[in-house]
């Protein structure tokens, strides 16, 4: 198991390698240039020359790699060009509001999507499977930002009740400071006991995260239901039935749980592309996640901090991925006896 | 099924308890205003801030003058500065200071803290710097008298009034180093102080209770910059009432937004204008008769009257007409196929040749939609017009080199300080190697003029502007551009806010000076 572990990781390093080596490059090669975004709309030619030396613009490409490589190594991944601000903590800052916003959607999926695709692998072809698959190919085939502007014109513009963007009212911010201590607003504000704040934080992350899950909903409903009709056709399932075990047990205790290794594996990438597709719902509802972050990061050609990005999120996605792995040792007996 | 029943039914009690606990489009209190800003600010020095900061800057520092609407019985608001005179031909410069102002971190004002935040900006060479080249020296002979000398007449006047580099700041805040002010900081003397920065949320500002002027009934005691992206986001806010200003008006939300409750909309002059600059030494547009030609298949008032919905107005020259120094004799071409058609004819160039490449900016749906019609329009005249839309960072570069630029590139300019010689100089005046100028004109009439003008506009201004008319005139002949729009800005508040006067100067709202109404 411990052999695993180290193989992956390892692996994992020569992945962040290469991702880093291809972004890299790519930033580099393409058109335009950072130093008119670093230098504002009118720079002169010295503060040009200067910048260019600054950014070591002036050295060779692999020279620029292995600087690069041997800050990173020590924690250090440039200073952001547009926001002027030290990328590790734009990062940081960033991470939390994305990671805040992902997991509860993922977390909302997951309770919605897997009872619906039970339900409507169990009364297939009735209208609950028939609505069921309309609702969840409709969040499937809406585009994210629509979607998000459709609730926010109906929770906001018709019927007052939530508001539109941001993660806290401008207000409560202010006047109801909390200790960043994990960075989600959700769980500091509760740490530092201000209710006010608390309230004002759930009624903002409701609509960016409805949007985002809606978009992953269809996924996991469908599959759930593909796979809970698959298991019901097993003998198992046949047999609990001849033991007269009730459905419900049937259903949730024994097919359910039959599913769980492809489901873990589809949540596992639900939840990789989450991060990486947040962009669109962070960008409607102007969350401070690393969505806008990035989408501004590459329209100004801030190298540093679209590699941050990348390599960050790279990082992520194979963790979660390496999380999912484990997670089958965990469930599956037979793969522990192996 | 009944657990998920019990689960939807939670949540739904859930959300709506939260809900009405919370009302989310809850108003600010009356002494609040809100600001909705497409971006957060990055560069919080003012001696580096040369962006969407100046939001920021007008309310929390004060110049030595600031600069007044074109109309206005004077040309300058003294701030920092009570009284000012020029000598010695327009190369000394003699400021009077103001008494009793202090710096938001208790720090006195006076001539010693004011030549050190010029020499700290002039010397970090970041920002707007290049505003003070002409400075040789600045001397505090007393604590509130301050000389300012320069090596040629320069107008330190409209220097010292610039929106941008020209801040005055605290020395004790200046000694804390960029990155202290880059936390969220601030130095200034301005109505407002800086109470809190949440990165990428909002900034919040603060009445400064010892500001100079002093705090009347009514003033707003609290403004949040809060960043909102979207614009369709932005025209919500200020629907409910949840933002008085908004910064992204789209041009066809004008019409829609004006006949809204509670919402004023204007179309307010401004010093941006945009054109195409023509390549006057690549082939086909190295030829004059050509280049006249194509500035005869631009059909201006198509443009200004529906590509840019009324936000923009016909050019006349590359000065803004509510620029001083504008040249309002000018002879503008005129939209005129026949005319260009006879135009290429006589050009010489051959059939062949006459193919064109125009790069603009591919996110300006104005830039596309006018490249469109010119195209279209060229096409009549046998004219092929390539397009080439990209981002900026990639049409400046190519534009830079001879080799890579296009025969047409997309150009938008307003000045760093109220002069017209930024157009004049930045995009026109010969460059060795091109960073602006991207016509790559060159013509040595045009230059001593414009050198003329500069030179006299320290200490003779009527001579400056006869001057920079001439130049004007030039431009026009050697056709080094399509002069099509003095841009307007599009300007969204909420009509309970009274006592707003627009400033094409400043690229922002002074809160000190507005109040809200009932």
């Amino acid at each position: 198991m411990l052999r695993y572990i180290a193989q992956r990781l390892l692996m994992m390093v020569a992945i962040l390698f290469g991702v880093l080596a291809i972004t890299f490059a790519l930033s580099r090669v393409l058109p335009g240039s950072p130093i008119e975004m670093m230098l504002g709309h009118r720079p002169t030619p010295e503060q040009i020359e200067l910048a260019r030396t600054k950014l070591g613009l002036d050295r060779s490409l692999p020279e620029q790699f292995v600087l690069y490589l041997r800050n990173a190594l020590r924690g250090d991944l440039g200073t952001s060009l547009r926001t002027r601000q030290p990328v590790v903590r734009d990062l940081l800052d960033r991470a939390a509001a994305t990671f805040e916003l992902v997991t509860l959607a993922v977390f909302i999926v997951i309770i919605v999507g897997l009872p619906l695709g039970v339900t409507s692998a169990v009364r297939r072809g009735t209208a609950i499977d028939h609505a069921a698959r309309s609702v969840s190919i409709a969040g499937l085939a809406l585009p994210a930002f629509f979607v998000g502007m459709l609730l926010q014109m109906l929770f906001y513009g018709w019927l007052g009740w939530l508001p539109l963007q941001g993660r806290m009212n401008s207000e409560v911010l202010l006047d109801h400071p909390f200790a960043r201590v994990t960075g989600l607003y959700l769980l500091d504000t509760l740490l530092a006991g201000e209710w006010t704040a608390w309230r004002s934080a759930v009624s903002h992350i409701a609509l960016p995260v409805l949007t985002l899950a809606l978009a992953s909903l269809a996924v996991i409903t469908r599959i759930t239901r593909s796979l809970m009709i698959e298991a019901l056709g097993e003998d198992f399932v046949r047999t609990a039935r001849a033991y007269g075990i009730p459905a419900r047990d049937i259903y949730y205790r024994y097919a359910l749980k039959a599913t769980l290794i492809p489901m873990l594996t589809v949540i596992g990438l639900t939840y990789g592309y989450m991060l990486g597709g947040s962009v669109v719902v962070e960008y409607v509802f102007d969350w401070p996640g690393l969505g806008g972050y990035v989408v501004n990061a590459i329209i100004d050609n801030d190298f540093p901090a679209v590699m941050g990005v990348t390599l960050f999120l790279s990082t992520a996605y194979l963790a979660v991925n390496l999380t999912v792995d484990l997670l089958y040792y965990a469930v599956d007996p037979r793969l522990r006896q192996a | 099924m009944k657990s998920i029943s019990k689960l939807v039914i939670g949540a739904m009690l859930i959300a709506t308890a939260i809900g009405s606990a919370v009302p989310p489009t809850a108003r600010a209190a009356s002494n609040t205003a809100t600001y909705a800003m497409y971006g957060d600010i990055k560069d919080w020095d003012p001696a580096v801030a040369f962006s969407l900061e100046v939001v920021m800057l007008v309310n929390v520092y004060e110049p030595l003058l600031w600069y007044n609407p074109p109309g206005s019985a004077t040309q300058f608001t003294p701030a920092l500065a009570t009284e000012w005179h020029a000598s010695d031909g327009g190369k000394t410069w003699t400021f009077k200071l103001r008494e009793g102002v202090k710096f938001h971190d208790g720090t006195p004002f006076n001539s010693a803290a004011a030549k050190a935040s010029i020499e700290r900006t002039m010397a970090m060479k970041k920002g707007a710097y290049y505003i003070w080249g002409a400075v040789t020296a600045i001397e505090a002979p007393s604590p509130y008298t301050l000389v300012i000398k320069t090596k040629t007449p320069t107008p330190i006047d409209l220097i010292a009034s610039s929106q941008y580099g020209a801040y005055i700041y605290s020395p004790k805040a200046a000694a804390n180093g960029t990155k202290w002010f880059n936390a969220g900081h601030d130095g200034g003397t301005g109505p407002y102080r800086v109470r809190q920065w949440a990165k990428g949320q909002q900034v919040v500002l603060e009445k400064f209770d010892d500001y100079w002027r002093g705090w009347g009934a009514n003033k707003f005691d609290r403004v949040i910059l809060k960043v909102v992206r979207e614009n369709a986001t932005q025209i919500q806010m200020l629907r409910s009432g949840e933002a008085d200003f908004i910064s992204l008006v789209p041009a066809d939300a004008v019409k829609t937004l004006s006949k809204e409750p509670g919402v004023v909309v204007q179309l307010l002059p401004s010093w941006k204008n945009s054109q195409f600059l023509i390549n006057v030494r690549k082939p086909p547009t190295d030829n004059l008769k050509f280049r006249r030609a194509l500035t005869h298949l631009w059909d201006y008032d198509t443009v200004v009257k529906d590509i840019y919905a009324g936000s923009a107005s016909v050019a006349k020259g590359i000065i803004p007409t509510t620029m001083w120094g504008h040249n309002p004799d000018i002879r503008a071409p005129r939209f005129d196929i026949g005319l260009a058609k006879m135009l290429i004819d006589e050009s010489g160039v051959s059939k062949a040749q006459r193919k064109v490449s125009m790069a603009y900016i591919g996110t300006s749906e104005e830039y596309k939609n006018s490249a469109l019609l010119f195209q279209e329009n060229a096409r009549q005249a046998g004219v092929t017009v390539e397009l080439l839309p990209g981002p900026w960072g990639t049409i400046w570069s190519k534009a830079k080199k001879l080799e890579t630029a296009p025969n047409l590139q997309s150009m938008t300019w307003w000045p760093t300080y109220p002069t017209p010689n930024d157009w004049l100089i930045g995009l026109f005046r010969t460059e060795k190697k091109a960073l602006f100028n991207l016509s790559h004109y060159s013509n040595p009439a045009y230059d001593k003029l414009v050198n003329e003008g500069v030179a006299a506009e320290g200490s003779d201004r009527d001579t400056a502007i006869a001057k920079y008319r001439a130049a004007q005139q030039i431009l026009m002949d050697d056709a080094p551009a399509i002069f099509y729009a003095d841009i307007r800005t599009r300007s969204a508040r909420r009509a309970n806010i009274q006592g707003f006067k627009d400033n094409p100067a400043y690229n922002a709202v002074f809160f000190y000076r507005i109040h809200r109404g009932n």
